[in-house]
């Protein structure tokens, strides 16, 4: 309000001031190009009124916008996109553009809180921090760490620390288990090393965009739109929508191809066939950098079986275009357009895919086959000819798959169960030959499994730290894997259920400990987005309250646990895990008043930087990122400069490709430079609709809402918008059952039945037979009726296909 | 409220200054230069609450010729002259 002596024509000032920077701001975005123009922060100050500026990337989803975040008084007040970003070009979709409100919900939890019979007592973080630690001395084994891809890379790399390296228990595993570990196996099966090779850029190059069960439109909007973009200034581009149901992705396609549940591996068995059976497979690529492979029946595992080609061959016979309509619902024609495309050199194809191909429990298996058409057609290596997966969270691919806090893996590509790879880590982290467990700890579902199992009949884990995520509503099968703890007839009683967040959720409902977090721009962070990009930001606000960093949470668990002698707690010299010098003496970060004396998070990522050399996947230094809009790894010094890497394994642009080589798949699992070419045969779902079941009830997310929803229902704004669960529904079936729009109905799996009401041409538009219903809402959880059937190689849930019933409530 | 978006426009040029002249009436919307070459329109949503200013950018989501709004820019700091638009 300026000095308080003229309040109308200061408001009006400002008001005029805000008008014009944000009409600049639209003007430069509008008018490109994108970089010629400076941030918001190196633009005149006059009239900004303390408005200071500083980047961070968005808190949502994957993609990695960069926003500008203005500060004023201590609190977030406006959100710019960020023009010098190359992700996002100044653009910011609806979720983005209200990222500040999320820090300002009016139910911040801001205390430490303790279950005392059916409420809660406010304690101190002293008394929290020692209650973990009780938990923690009396028990290590049976005790597990539950992460997300929302950890920051500071936050999971010391969280995996804690537990592999403190405890000598693999037991920690994230929700990205849930969203991407599909991805993950595919990327191994494939190249034998993890992420994907193109980028975004390839967007601006592809002549065609095949959207593999994905709908960006909604999930990733800011990269759907850069396509759009392009087409609206006159380029040719098509894309196409391969999907169970219509969406708004689907409204922008030229084409349409909808298919069945698992219908996806047929599509791509169908592909395959027709490149061979045309001729128009790329043989020069093929012989040159590629093997075929066969799943393994007598010993699965991610290497299967080699095979020569005419195996291969013989194996995709079946494969017609006619028997491919058959399995997947999918016309033979639009599969012949599909081969037509693939086969035609002279194009340039990008395959997007996220929960779709990953939410599956073949989903190691159509991962591969989507590399592999790539590779078979040779639409690989070259800007805008790429398979690329998605991910739902802002570092998934930083803090999980990077980081390594799956229950397998350790830093920078490095798994357990590899006695080089514990000697290479004990040493990094100054740790006695020996501390770490060569055994890997529980995977998500096996995890919530044993703990909501008795104790007496086998239910190993006796406490869970969540941090980040929340559980109570995103894992499969709640009545069995997580609503067990909440029964006093359960045999839980022994049970402790620790949960970090900032706000209120479904999985504190059931916690035994609530600690209340900071977030975002609240505390320091780096994340890593889809495309490997690192990036990193500053921390801009206080957090409210005795609201805390995740990161300190850990670190003063572990030093608690340090203090009371617990060996794994010093490393071989006797030092505290997480010691920070600074002039040579620690400081003391577990104490809150000290934790940012230094920088906690550079002192982390240093450390961690070691690690991500062996896979190639080489960090620059941190200060590197404090100055960018994030990099994208392998960055490599060369002439003084930190060079990021566009495209991997191809030559001119993967500074670890020999020259010569053209393409070179450095970390092949077959150690001869190529990759694998997999087939992998159709097979029906886990749940199937039946007489007893008749529908398939396919999970996922919308526009408005994060995932579970629990920052984006706090702005009124988006709350409003998309106010509540429904249920999805073809027009025919409705019509067949006697029900309209908004009519009430129970729907019921054979785990579990919820009511909420139908609404038929809504937002996405289901086939007969199919219907939808989207998971932000926590009044009604549609996982109480998901199925909790795994892929066998990424343990990852099928959250897309469970056999429902549904009837109007009256 | 004050926020900018950018939307990209669609179709062909009679329809887009059909579109063009329906934009710049409606209430609290102003319109920048359209950008022929990208097909993009930098607009701002001048509004007395957020829930106006999301109505606003949902309106112009679903206008017809619209195919994307980007936002870029937005300024959520609650006016003290609009105390109802306090919703932290």
């Amino acid at each position: 309000m300026g000095n308080g002596e003229t309040p109308a024509i200061d408001v009006i000032q400002r008001r005029q001031f805000m008008k014009a920077t944000a009409m600049a701001a639209a003007t430069a975005v509008a008018g490109g190009p994108p970089y010629a123009l400076p941030v918001l922060a190196d633009e005149p100050a006059d009239g900004a009124e303390g408005v200071e500026w500083n980047k961070a990337p968005c808190r949502f989803c994957g993609t990695g916008c960069h926003v500008q975040v203005g500060v004023q008084g201590g609190k977030v007040v406006a959100v710019a996109g960020d023009r010098n970003a190359e992700v996002n070009k100044g653009l910011l979709c609806v979720k983005g553009y209200h990222v500040g409100s999320a820090l300002y919900g009016s139910d911040r939890l801001t205390k430490p809180l303790l279950r005392d019979g059916d409420g809660y007592r406010e304690i101190s973080w002293q008394e929290a921090i020692k209650t973990i630690a009780d938990r923690v001395e009396a028990a290590p084994e049976r005790f597990a760490f539950y992460g997300s891809g929302q950890w920051t890379i500071p936050e999971g790399y010391a969280a995996q620390k804690f537990m592999k390296g403190g405890l000598a228990n693999n037991h920690i595993d994230p929700n990205a288990r849930l969203c991407m570990a599909s991805a993950v196996t595919g990327f191994l099966a494939t190249y034998g090393v993890d992420e994907p090779a193109g980028c975004y850029d390839d967007l601006d190059a592809c002549d065609v965009l095949i959207m593999w069960g994905n709908n960006p439109a909604e999930m990733h909007p800011v990269l759907f739109s850069r396509v759009v973009d392009r087409r609206s200034r006159g380029e040719q581009i098509t894309l196409i929508d391969i999907s169970t149901r219509r969406t708004r992705t689907t409204e922008a396609c030229q084409h349409y191809l909808e298919m069945r549940g698992h219908g996806d591996l047929a599509i791509a068995n169908g592909v395959a066939h027709l490149l061979i059976k045309n001729g128009t497979y790329d043989r020069e690529f093929v012989e040159s950098y590629c093997n075929f492979k066969v799943p393994d029946d007598a010993n699965p595992n991610l290497h299967g079986k080699p095979i020569s080609f005419d195996e291969y061959k013989k194996q995709l016979e079946p494969y017609t275009p006619e028997h491919v309509e058959e399995l997947s619902g999918v016309p033979a024609d639009q599969i012949r357009m599909l081969g037509d495309l693939f086969g035609n050199p002279d194009l340039k194809i990008t395959s997007l895919w996220c929960m779709g191909m990953n939410q599956h429990t073949r989903g190691t298996a159509i991962n591969t086959l989507v590399h592999g058409i790539h590779l078979l057609s040779g639409h690989f290596g070259t800007p805008g000819d790429a398979p690329t997966s998605l991910t739902g969270q802002p570092s998934a691919c930083g803090t999980v798959r990077e980081v390594g806090t799956l229950a397998h893996t350790l830093p920078g590509g490095r798994v357990v169960a590899n006695e080089a790879h514990r000697q290479q880590t004990e040493e990094f982290w100054n740790l006695p030959a020996g501390r770490i467990n060569a055994t890997p700890g529980f995977h998500t579902v096996k995890m919530w499994e044993s703990f909501c199992t008795p104790t007496d009949q086998g239910g190993e884990i006796g406490t869970i730290w969540v941090q980040v995520t929340n559980p109570g509503q995103t894992l499969p099968n709640l009545n069995k894997l997580f609503n067990p703890k909440g029964k006093r007839d359960a045999g839980l009683a022994d049970k402790f259920l620790i949960v970090s967040d900032v706000y209120p959720t479904a999985t504190t409902r059931l916690a035994d400990l609530i600690l209340p977090s900071a977030m975002w721009v609240e505390k320091n962070g780096i994340f890593g987005n889809s495309e490997r990009r690192t990036q990193q930001w500053f921390k801009m606000v206080d957090p409210p309250g005795d609201a805390r960093d995740d990161c300190w949470q850990t670190i003063a668990v572990a030093h608690e646990l340090f203090e009371r002698g617990l060996k794994g707690m010093a490393d071989r010299d006797g030092r505290f895990l997480f010691e920070q010098k600074q002039d040579d003496q620690p400081v003391p970060i577990w104490e809150w008043e000290h934790y940012y004396d230094i920088n906690v998070d550079e002192g982390l990522f240093e450390e961690y930087r070691q690690f991500t050399r062996m896979k190639h996947k080489d960090l620059a230094p941190y200060v590197e990122y404090v100055n960018t809009r994030g990099m994208r790894w392998p960055v490599v010094e060369k002439d003084g400069t930190w060079k990021e890497t566009r495209l991997r394994f191809s030559e001119g642009y993967d500074p670890y490709v020999e020259e010569g080589r053209g393409v070179q798949f450095y970390h092949s699992p077959t150690d001869d430079d190529r990759a694998q070419i997999w087939f992998q045969p159709w097979v029906p779902p886990a749940e199937v609709p039946d007489e007893e079941y008749p529908f398939m009830l396919c999970t996922g997310r919308v526009l408005e809402h994060w995932h579970t929803g629990t920052m984006t229902r706090r702005i009124p704004q988006l709350n409003r918008a998309m106010p509540g669960g429904y249920l999805e529904m073809n027009e025919a079936d409705a019509a067949a059952h006697d029900l309209e729009n908004g009519d009430q109905v129970k729907i019921e799996s054979r785990r579990g039945s919820l009511v909420m009401p139908i609404w038929i041409h809504g937002r996405g538009q289901p086939p007969e037979g199919t219907v939808f219903i989207p998971f932000f809402d926590e009044t009604v959880l549609v996982n109480d009726l998901t199925l909790d059937a795994i892929d066998p190689f990424s343990k990852q849930p099928d959250y897309k296909k469970s056999a429902v019933r549904i009837k109007k409530v009256s | 409220m004050i926020a900018s978006v950018v939307a990209t426009l669609e179709g062909p040029p009679n329809a887009t200054a059909r579109l063009l002249s329906s934009l710049r009436a409606l209430p609290g919307v102003e319109t920048g230069p359209f950008d022929e070459t990208t097909r993009r329109l930098p607009i701002t949503i001048e509004s007395p609450t957020p829930m106006a200013l999301e109505e606003t950018t949902r309106h112009l989501r679903e206008c017809r010729g619209v195919a994307f709004v980007d936002v870029v820019f937005v300024h959520f700091e609650t006016e003290p002259e609009h105390p109802e638009a306090d919703f932290r």
